[in-house]
This record gives C-alpha cells, structure tokens and sequence, in this order.
C-alpha cells in the first residue's frame, strides 16, 4: 500500500476545506442539547408547567435518566440512532463527492494503487465519526455534571462512557458499507435514502424479534444492553463491514467509469 | 520509434450499440495524434478505454507498452490526461487542487505546484478557490493538472474547449513545444477541424466508433475537394464550348458553371482562353477550395461535400 499517508493528506484537506466536519459536528451537537433542555425543563416545574405537551415528554425522559447510569445508556442509544445518521453523511460526502464533484476520473489513471485511494477515505470517515461522537458524549458530561445528576462515581461514568463507545464503534462499522451505497448511486441520495429503511428494516426486526442478527439493529440493542445479544452479533456486525469496505474497493477498482 | 500507444480491435458496446468497433491505432513518440469525430463518434470512450477508466469488450489498448487493465496503477506515471469536462474540487483553492494532483503522482517535487502555476499563467488566481474560475482558467487549471508530473504522453480529449483564441493559441505552443523540444507525445481528441489541422501529425477520423480514415495532417489538404467555378454571361455558349472540350460542367441554381475535371483544375487558364476565344469571356473564374468542415462532414456522410451553392 504505497503513498497511504498522501492520499489521507488529500482527503483530510478535502474534508476541512469544505467545512463539512464543522457543519456535521454542530448538527450532531444537536441531539445532546436537546436532551439537555429536555432534563432542565423537566427539573424545573415552573417552566415545565407552560409548555404542556414538551413536558410530558421532558417528563418522560427525565423518568428514563435519572441518574447517571442511565443518562449514559440514553447517550448510548442516542447515538445508536442518531449518530448513525451523522456518519451516514459523513460517508456519503466522502465517496459521494467524487462522483457529484466530477473529480472520479482524476483518482483512476494515477501512480497509486486504488486500495490506498479507497483506504485513505475510510480512515478519514472513521476519525471524523469518532470525533463527532466524543463532541457529543463530552458535552454529554458536561450537562450531566451541571444538572448535579445522582450516582456519578467513576466507575459507573466509566462503564457509561465504555457502553457508549462501544457502540460509536458498532454504529461506525454497519455504517462504512454505505460508501458502497454512495459509490454505486455516484453521489448523496442513495446512501442517505437507504439509511432511512435500514432503520425502518432495523425496528421491524426488533419487533419480530430478530433484531441480534440484522446487523443494523445491533448498536441499538448493545446500548440498551439487551439480554438477546450474542457474540454471534458482534460478529455479524464485523462481517458486514468488512465485507461492505470490500465490495466498495473492489467496485472502485474494477467498475466501468464512464461518467 | 517507440510506439506509445496502440491498440487492437479495440471495441466497446454497451448491449447492442457499438461505441467504438475494431479500432486499431498506433501512435509514435513524438507525434501530435488528433482524433477527430463528431459529438457521440466514440472519441470519450476510446480515451478512458486507454487510461483504463473502462473495460474494452473486445480487443486490447497498451500505453507505454504495458496492456491497459482497468484499476492499475500501471503504466500511469509519464501519463497526463484530461478527460471530458475539467473538474476541480471546488472549495479548494487553485493551488491546493495541484497540490492534491501533484500527490497523486509520487515522486513529482513541491516546487512544481508552483513552476506548473508560472507556466499556464494562472499566477493571479493561484489562492482563488476553484469553484469560481471561468470555464477558460478551469480549463488551464486541469492543463495544469495533467501537465503537474511532466509526463511524456498526454492524453487531452478537446483541449482547447471554453479557451479564448489567445488561449488556444497558447495551448497550440505548449503542445508544440512538449513535442518539438522535449519529444513527448500527445493524443488529443477533437471536433474542431481547424484546430487538429493547424497541430496534429497524424489525424484519425471516427465516426459511430469506427475509424473511417487516418491520415497525414499534409494528406488533409490534398484530399480535399477542389472544383473552378466559371461564370460567364451566355452559359449555354459555354457549355457548348467547353461540352466540344469533354469538359461539360454542372450548372449551379446561381447560373455558374462548376467543374471538377482534373484538366480544368490543372490548367484553367486554357478554360479561360477557349472561352474567350469563342467570344464568352468568364466574368469571374476562380478554383474553390473545399473547407474543412465539408469535408469532414462529406467523409462521414452527413453532408454531400462541396454542394453547387
């Protein structure tokens, strides 16, 4: 694998240049602000009593994170949801643009082998995911310690922030298939369109019970620390990934280009 | 002389329709190969056949002597090429899409991204980002792009396409001189015939994939059809006059006499004596030339040639 540190050059350039990690950043930061609102009003009556139908939902939550063990787990499953559609624009951006930016052609009759082009992009998407999820499960602790939430001891944080993690890692790995998705549509619209099924697909599964071997139910199922996990998940999830990274290299690699 | 590229029955087709069909071409170090063809004739698709961009479904292209195979990393390194349309990644500045060209080619030195700026003139927009060039300097920027490595063979498919003329008189030199001093080749593919007429060595005619005729850039001009237009003022005497010389023309809708035969073009001073003898002086005769157009058009069938107009 030759020039690997080059072409993450390039691509790191490509993606700071265009600000989209600044912008998907911001955008993920949404989520935990939302559920910080959402813990202060339900801490606060007098505010809670003006806004009806948010404070049942406040309320609602709030029931569900009342301490720090769960607040953590709700983090997890945040990010099981919403984070994978985050990283599901990072990727689709990463490949996507090639294709949306005319820029394809200029990558195929160069000196440098294609896995080193391809890997270069993976790696920067699986950085940039992994820094999306730190934002957010630091501001995540952040909120936590301001609204005083009970039982913070540094295990239970620890183990809070290992689940979470661990699923930032699930949810990255079901997601690098969709730079096939991106590839194959040439651009944005078709890895985002079958992100919105996948997890349709995801929550039917769960419902019918087999949500421990579709592996894009799996994230969520780690989160809530489901019972029907099996190491046969994890393997799955595995499987899926690798198995998506190389179909998306070898259609860069052997696929006509004639766009 | 080495032969850079060639290729043998070199065919794609996409289910029934043939883009390009049997086409076997060689190209020596140092020529200038223009491939000429109208909108559709199949040239896009010979050149990513050529930079390995698509599979061929018959036949096989090898550049620099190595057999073209789609996804290689071989035999790339003294190639530039510039494919359809230039693209650059727009929120990146002139400068950096270089940088990023100049690190698809290991080995090409930093100072490049600069001496490739000072050498296409694109100096004042170096910190512009690209997404805001004029089709002309987005053009040069992908000149730019090809030419970063110093490659000894360039593939080019139209261009001079969005150039103003000093542009493309600039880019004539350029090839030029890559050709003439430094001995690198270039094949480029174009539909405008006066441009390949003025740079080409060699021109190779495709039309609905195939290739109707390769020739010479001198052959072009000879091959071009020449007829002497007569206009005189009794057109029937001079028929006459000229019928008695087996040298009967046609007689266009302007009441001009055209003539094709060789005697007439060779010597038409001799029409001219006969006429005037016979007391039918020409008031105009002139021997006109077929332009490039119609003739390229002639030869792929979408036009009658030189049409008594």
């Amino acid at each position: 694998m030759n020039n690997l540190s080059d072409m993450i050059w390039i691509e790191v350039r490509k993606a700071i240049r265009s600000r989209m990690p600044i912008w998907t950043s911001l955008g993920s930061l949404f989520m935990p602000l939302g559920i910080a609102l959402i813990l202060l009003i339900a801490k606060n009556p007098e505010i809670s009593k003006k806004l009806g139908l948010i404070s049942a939902k406040a309320d609602l939550m709030a029931y569900t994170a009342t301490d720090w063990s769960s607040y953590l787990v709700l983090y997890a499953e945040i990010i099981a949801v919403g984070g994978f559609f985050f990283f599901i624009l990072a990727i689709s951006w990463v490949f996507g643009r090639e294709f949306v930016d005319g820029t394809l052609k200029d990558l195929l009759a160069v000196p440098v082998q294609r896995i080193s082009i391809v890997l270069a992009k993976f790696i920067v998407v699986i950085v940039w995911c992994l820094a999306m999820a730190a934002l957010i499960l630091i501001f995540g602790l952040v909120v936590g310690s301001l609204i005083q939430l009970p039982g913070g001891s540094l295990s239970v944080i620890l183990n809070g922030c290992f689940v979470a993690g661990a699923t930032v890692c699930l949810v990255i790995a079901v997601v690098l298939p969709f730079a096939f998705f991106a590839s194959v549509g040439r651009g944005y619209m078709l890895p985002i369109a079958l992100s919105v099924l996948t997890v349709i697909t995801a929550n039917l599964m769960m419902a019918l019970g087999w949500a421990e071997i579709f592996p894009w139910a799996v994230p969520m199922l780690h989160a809530q620390g489901a019972s029907t996990m099996m190491p046969m998940s994890y393997w799955i999830v595995l499987f899926t990934s690798l198995a998506g990274m190389l179909v998306t290299y070898l259609w860069w690699k052997y696929a006509d280009q004639n766009r | 002389m080495d032969i850079l590229i060639e290729t043998e029955n070199l065919g794609k087709s996409y289910g029934d329709v043939k883009a390009v069909d049997h086409l076997s071409i060689r190209v020596a170090q140092g020529e200038i190969y223009a491939f000429l063809g109208l909108n559709g004739a199949g040239k896009t698709t010979t050149i990513r056949m050529l930079l390995g961009m698509i599979k061929p479904t018959a036949g096989y292209a090898r550049v620099f002597q190595t057999v073209v195979r789609i996804g290689s990393q071989e035999p790339w390194k003294s190639v530039g090429y510039m494919v359809e349309d230039p693209h650059a990644y727009p929120e990146l500045t002139v400068y950096e899409n270089l940088e990023v060209a100049r690190r698809y080619h290991p080995g090409t030195p930093t100072k490049a991204v600069g001496q490739i700026i000072e050498r296409l003139g694109l100096e004042a927009y170096a910190n512009r980002r690209a997404g805001v060039l004029s089709h002309g300097n987005a053009q040069r920027l992908g000149l730019a792009k090809a030419l970063i490595h110093d490659p000894k063979l360039l593939i080019l498919d139209e261009p001079a396409n969005g150039l103003d003329p000093a542009g493309i008189v600039e880019i004539r030199k350029m090839l030029l001189e890559l050709t003439r001093q430094y001995g690198g080749t270039v094949f480029m593919a174009s539909h405008i015939l006066a441009e390949v007429s003025r740079l080409a060595d060699r021109i190779g005619i495709l039309h609905n994939g195939e290739l109707l005729q390769e020739l010479d850039a001198s052959q072009l001009e000879k091959n071009r059809r020449r007829r002497l237009i007569v206009q005189v003022r009794d057109v029937d005497a001079a028929q006459q006059t000229l019928q008695a010389m087996d040298l009967a023309g046609e007689v266009n809708e302007d009441g001009m006499i055209i003539l094709n035969h060789t005697p007439s073009l060779e010597q038409p001073e001799e029409i001219n004596r006969r006429l005037v003898d016979a007391g039918i002086p020409p008031t105009q005769l002139w021997i006109d030339e077929e332009d490039l157009e119609h003739y390229f058009l002639r030869l792929v069938g979408k036009d009658g040639g030189m049409q008594n107009e």
